[in-house]
């Protein structure tokens, strides 16, 4: 009986939304394809020059448009690239194990940026949403506004200290460089720290009070019930937050640039100033080389990209609940 | 188990009195219904049991324990809440389990122990499904199991069945008594449903803008209410309520006329009648308990009225009539349908009128000579 | 009861530490290296204990007569302000379009929501190397290649530096890159308010005979004033303060050095410049940045509404 009327009232509501939409869409179905035809349009130069990074990647020259069908694709460049023939004119200056330890270190970067985001961002968004404490609004308050803050004026200080902190470690190249990448990572997940806080925030405040104090109840310490109860609830939360962490860590130039570049006199590179270092010298650089530099870089962020793009879109909203 | 009792304990929200100085003893395996209207501190109450919320002031005990500073997990409360709260990442066995294992308890006694319960309220075919994929009643079913594997000291329920379609209602209703009999938990059952309150408890406890107004058996709580508030709370359709005048004194014959409608008590009533300071009572009756008479009888009271509304309900009428210039309603048998305009005498036993001093709203009954 | 610690000071402690080391601390050193003649990193060579006005006063000096700053200047200013239109008008614009388009009752807008956040997500090595072949000078760039097969030019010409379109041949460049990713957050903040919006509105509009453009101007944007406030704040904040984007298209010369810097890029440059480099000067410029962007941050907050967001703990356990 009840799952009957339930049906009942499902129909009807469906039948509701269609006689709105009769009324209420664009006249015609026609209209809305024709939109997504100019929004397209408009989109094309956008993917064209997507497409054509990819496509040069693959060529024997810059594909520029016009020339697509001209040029001759191979995987040449690729090749190159991983054989370390990346500027062909300067001879040979990089080895296969470089162009490794490169992708290796972007990597490394990233992750340690999504381990120490989705690590302290839990703690404190969960603390912000459910404890007492002292401060609290002002405190978030405070956080939120480090994000507006410019991060050039961070980055200069952050340098002095880096520098100064660093002079004991001089005289050991392998220490100084686990601590350049140790400060890339904390100074460069610290950048991450304020939306991420909130939006983690965000996420557990959509838990019932109830569950939690149930666990309580239960027998459960606080940090149980936030262990066992609470964390499992959040872990799409946790997935997206890990997921702008990485990518956040991976699309990185300047702290890479300044830290483990700068830092380390060129020494440590990622795949940001690999690049960075390639265009610069173009006179010695062979472009489609870099191009396919470029396509392996962007990959990563274009795989994520199609997997989570719903809740891409919806934790980039998800600060904002006016 | 153990008795629950609470000692003047006010709970503020800022500014808002949630409870006001309650004290409250719920006896040792006895049931308990907390009625009371909606905003009137009942979750509250059940909170400050659980230990979520901390009073403001006062103590709490179990037996002779003081716990009002002992956190929930230290309190072996079982606690059902209004929306079950279930944990939505574990299957119904292990919503179940999850207070076990927080004992160590081993594996084999919290299977043993999570198959008993189950079966107990019939949810054994449940027990591999997430909450996501039950039933309202079901999921009633597995809060509660969760709150009795534990085999909590105290069990607090907060609206249990409130979610629920009424047939269903009726029948865990009677589920939830006999379970709570046979295992002599001290048991506190938040309702606002007086009917609910009425057939299942041993006791219920009248709550009102985070006071207590009445903690009685369900009977006195009907019959004898010690206030207006529980007079006009309690039934339904509510007791009526009418102002009269007292023209007789006498401690041994009082009188009270409303609309023109004369009757004198006799007796212990009309001492306490004769007590009172003003002029003025409250007179109250139930619309089961007055009947509809064309004519007036001398050892009843009865009120000339005239018929405003009737609804008709099948199994009985309710006569709206105009009394003056208030309204009241009387229960009539279906053999009895009044016209609408016509006029009666409305009779209730005297035994039936509840006498109330307009001043402190108390049953007259109840004020100490 | 024992006094005991607040159990949020162990959850709040990893974050908070990483805050002041890496925002506050900072934040105050760099206000401090303001006022020391810092230079080349000579943090061991006593510049720090010297407390001076001196990088004020030839920050002064520099903006009112070097030319190469008040290029950078002209250049702050044009690029936040032109950019700032691009995005928000741009951003209304998608938002607009693609909540037409759904609409019709199908989601056709997903896969241009996610097109269109790409330029964010994008490595900003690789989004500026696009860029870069994009408006590269010779005729292997692709919009002189483009050109000129279309016949519009017939020299390939260098976008970004020749003399005879500056500046606003750089200044054209700064803003396309920039104005795609900015554009993204407009997006996605109007298109969420947009569907807020009760569908019988729109219903009610229809069946009043509203056309679709009386829809947009009289039902649809002024729903969105106040999210068009916030955009505009924070996304204002965020120009002034950007430079990542632009950076690598300085340094590999593909804008004029000063009529495609922006304020913030000048700062970095002055700090980060391999051969003489001048933190003292740096730190005083950027610190003139943290109190524009102090004051419109807290703006944004107000307009957020932020109070409402941060409701108060249940429970006392
Ligand atoms: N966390 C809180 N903060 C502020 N006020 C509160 C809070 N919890 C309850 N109150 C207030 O305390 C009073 C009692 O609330 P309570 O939830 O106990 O009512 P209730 O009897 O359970 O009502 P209902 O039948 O609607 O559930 C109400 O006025 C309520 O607004
Ligand atoms: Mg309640």
């Amino acid at each position: 009986m009840a799952r009957l009327a339930l049906r009942r009232a499902r129909a009807e509501a469906r039948a509701a939304e269609r006689v709105m939409g009769d009324v209420e869409t664009l006249r015609s179905a026609r209209r809305a394809y024709l939109l997504a035809a100019v929004l397209g349009a408009a989109s094309l130069p956008m993917v064209l020059l997507y497409l054509l990074l990819v496509l040069s990647s693959f060529a024997d020259t810059i594909v520029t448009g016009p020339d697509i069908l001209e040029a001759r694709y191979s995987l040449d460049n690729w090749l190159m690239f991983f054989r370390g023939e990346v500027a062909p004119a300067a001879g040979r200056l990089y080895t296969t194990a470089d162009i490794l330890a490169t992708i290796a270190n972007t990597a490394i970067v990233a992750l340690g940026v999504t381990a120490v985001v989705v690590f302290t961002s839990v703690l404190a968004g969960y603390a912000f949403s459910r404890m007492r404490f002292r401060w609290r609004r002002g405190l978030m308050t405070f956080i939120i506004l480090l994000h507006a803050f410019p991060g050039v004026a961070l980055i200069i200080a952050v340098y002095a200290m880096y520098v100064w902190s660093s002079m004991p470690l001089a005289r050991s190249e392998g220490a100084m460089v686990a601590y350049a990448f140790a400060f890339t990572v904390l100074a460069r997940a610290s950048l991450e720290l304020p939306m991420s806080i909130w939006l983690m925030k965000g996420f557990f405040d959509r838990i019932p009070w109830e569950v939690e104090w149930s666990a309580l109840i239960d027998g459960a310490s606080r940090l149980r019930a936030w262990w066992q109860i609470v964390l499992p609830q959040v872990k799409p939360g946790i997935a997206a937050l890990a997921i702008f962490a990485f990518l956040a860590g991976w699309e990185d130039l300047i702290y890479v640039h300044v830290f483990l570049y700068i830092g380390t006199a060129g020494k440590v590179k990622t795949l940001a100033t690999l690049i960075e270092e390639l265009t610069a010298n173009i006179e010695t650089s062979y472009l489609p080389v870099v191009a396919a530099a470029g396509t392996l870089y962007l990959l990563p962020t274009i795989l994520f990209f199609v997997l989570t793009q719903k809740l891409l879109l919806e934790a980039y909203s998800g600060g904002l609940k006016a | 188990m153990v008795e629950v009792s609470l000692e003047r304990v006010t709970k503020r929200f800022g500014r808002v009195v949630a409870l006001d100085q309650v004290s409250l003893v719920f006896e040792d395996g006895k049931f308990t219904a907390l009625l009371g209207p909606s905003g009137s501190g009942k979750t509250t109450l059940l909170y400050i049991i659980a230990g979520i919320y901390k009073p403001t002031s006062g103590r709490i005990y179990f037996g002779g324990e003081d716990v009002t500073d002992l956190p929930p997990n230290k309190r072996n409360v079982g606690l059902v809440f209004q929306n079950y709260a279930l944990y939505p990442h574990m299957t119904v066995y292990d919503n179940i389990a999850f207070p076990l294992r927080l004992r160590k308890l081993p594996e084999s006694k919290i299977d043993r122990k999570v198959r008993e319960v189950a079966k107990m309220l019939r949810i054994e075919e449940l027990l591999d499904r997430y909450p996501s994929q039950l039933s309202g009643g079901q999921q009633q079913r597995v809060a509660l199991a969760r709150a009795l594997v534990k085999e909590p000291t105290v069990l607090l329920l907060d609206e249990p069945l409130s979610n629920l379609d009424a047939l269903l209602r009726v029948s865990i209703r009677a589920e939830l008594k006999r379970l709570q009999k046979d295992l002599g938990i001290t048991t506190i059952y938040v309702t606002h449903d007086q009917a609910e309150a009425l057939s299942m408890a041993d006791t219920v406890v009248v709550i009102d803008r985070g006071r207590v107004q009445q903690v009685d058996t369900p009977q006195n709580i009907y019959n004898r209410p010690r206030n207006l508030f529980v007079a006009t709370f309690i039934g339904s359709p509510p007791a009526n309520v009418l102002y009269a005048r007292l023209t007789e004194k006498n401690p041994s014959l009082a009188c009270v006329e409303v609309n023109k409608a004369r009757f004198c008590f006799e007796g212990e009533r009309a001492a306490r009648l004769s007590r009172l300071g003003g002029e003025e009572v409250v007179l109250a009756f139930r619309p089961e308990r007055a009947r509809l008479g064309t004519e007036p009888r001398s050892d009843m009271l009865s009120i000339p009225a005239e018929v405003y509304v009737v609804e008709t309900l099948g199994r009985e009428n309710v006569v709206t009539l105009v009394v003056g210039a208030s309204m009241v309603k009387v229960v009539t048998p279906p053999s009895q349908v009044p016209r609408l305009g016509e006029s009666y005498y409305v009779l209730v036993d005297p035994r039936d009128v509840m006498l109330f001093d307009p001043v402190t709203e108390l049953n007259i009954d109840y004020i100490e000579a | 009861m024992r006094p005991r610690v607040n159990p949020a000071l162990f959850f709040l402690l990893p974050a908070l530490t990483l805050i002041a080391v890496f925002y506050v601390v900072p934040l105050a050193l760099s206000i401090y290296i303001g006022f020391t003649p810092l230079r080349n990193w000579n943090i061991a060579g006593g510049y720090l204990s010297q407390v001076t006005l001196e990088n004020y006063e030839r920050l002064f000096h520099m903006v009112m007569y070097d030319p190469d700053i008040g290029k950078v200047v002209a250049t702050t200013v044009v690029f936040t302000v032109v950019t700032l239109a691009v995005n928000v008008l741009g951003g209304l614009a998608l938002a607009l379009t693609m909540y037409l388009m759904d609409l019709s009752g199908r989601e056709l807008s997903l896969g241009f929501r996610t097109l269109w956040m790409l330029p964010r997500m994008t490595p900003i090595a690789v989004y500026s190397l696009m860029w870069y072949y994009f408006f590269l000078p010779g005729e292997e760039g692709i919009l002189n290649s483009i050109a000129m097969r279309l016949g519009l030019i017939d020299e390939p010409v260098n976008w970004g530096n020749d003399p005879d379109l500056l500046p606003y041949g750089a200044w054209a460049i700064l803003v396309v890159v920039n104005g795609l990713v900015g554009v993204s957050f407009g997006m996605v903040v109007f298109y969420a308010a947009l569907r807020s919006i009760p569908r019988e509105q729109i219903v009610a509009a229809r069946v009043d005979g509203a056309s679709t453009l009386h829809l947009v101007l009289y039902i649809l944007i002024p729903q969105l004033r106040w999210h068009i406030t916030y955009v505009t704040v924070w996304q204002l904040l965020s120009l002034l303060t950007t430079y990542a984007h632009i950076f690598l298209l300085v340094e590999w010369g593909a804008v004029d050095e000063f009529w495609g810097s922006n304020w913030a890029l000048y700062v970095f440059n002055k700090a980060f410049a391999l051969g003489e480099s001048d933190q003292g000067l740096a730190a005083a410029a950027a610190t003139i940045l943290v109190l524009i962007g102090a004051g419109l941050g807290v703006l944004a907050l107000r307009l957020m509404g932020f109070g409402r967001m941060m409701a108060e703990p249940r429970g006392e356990v």
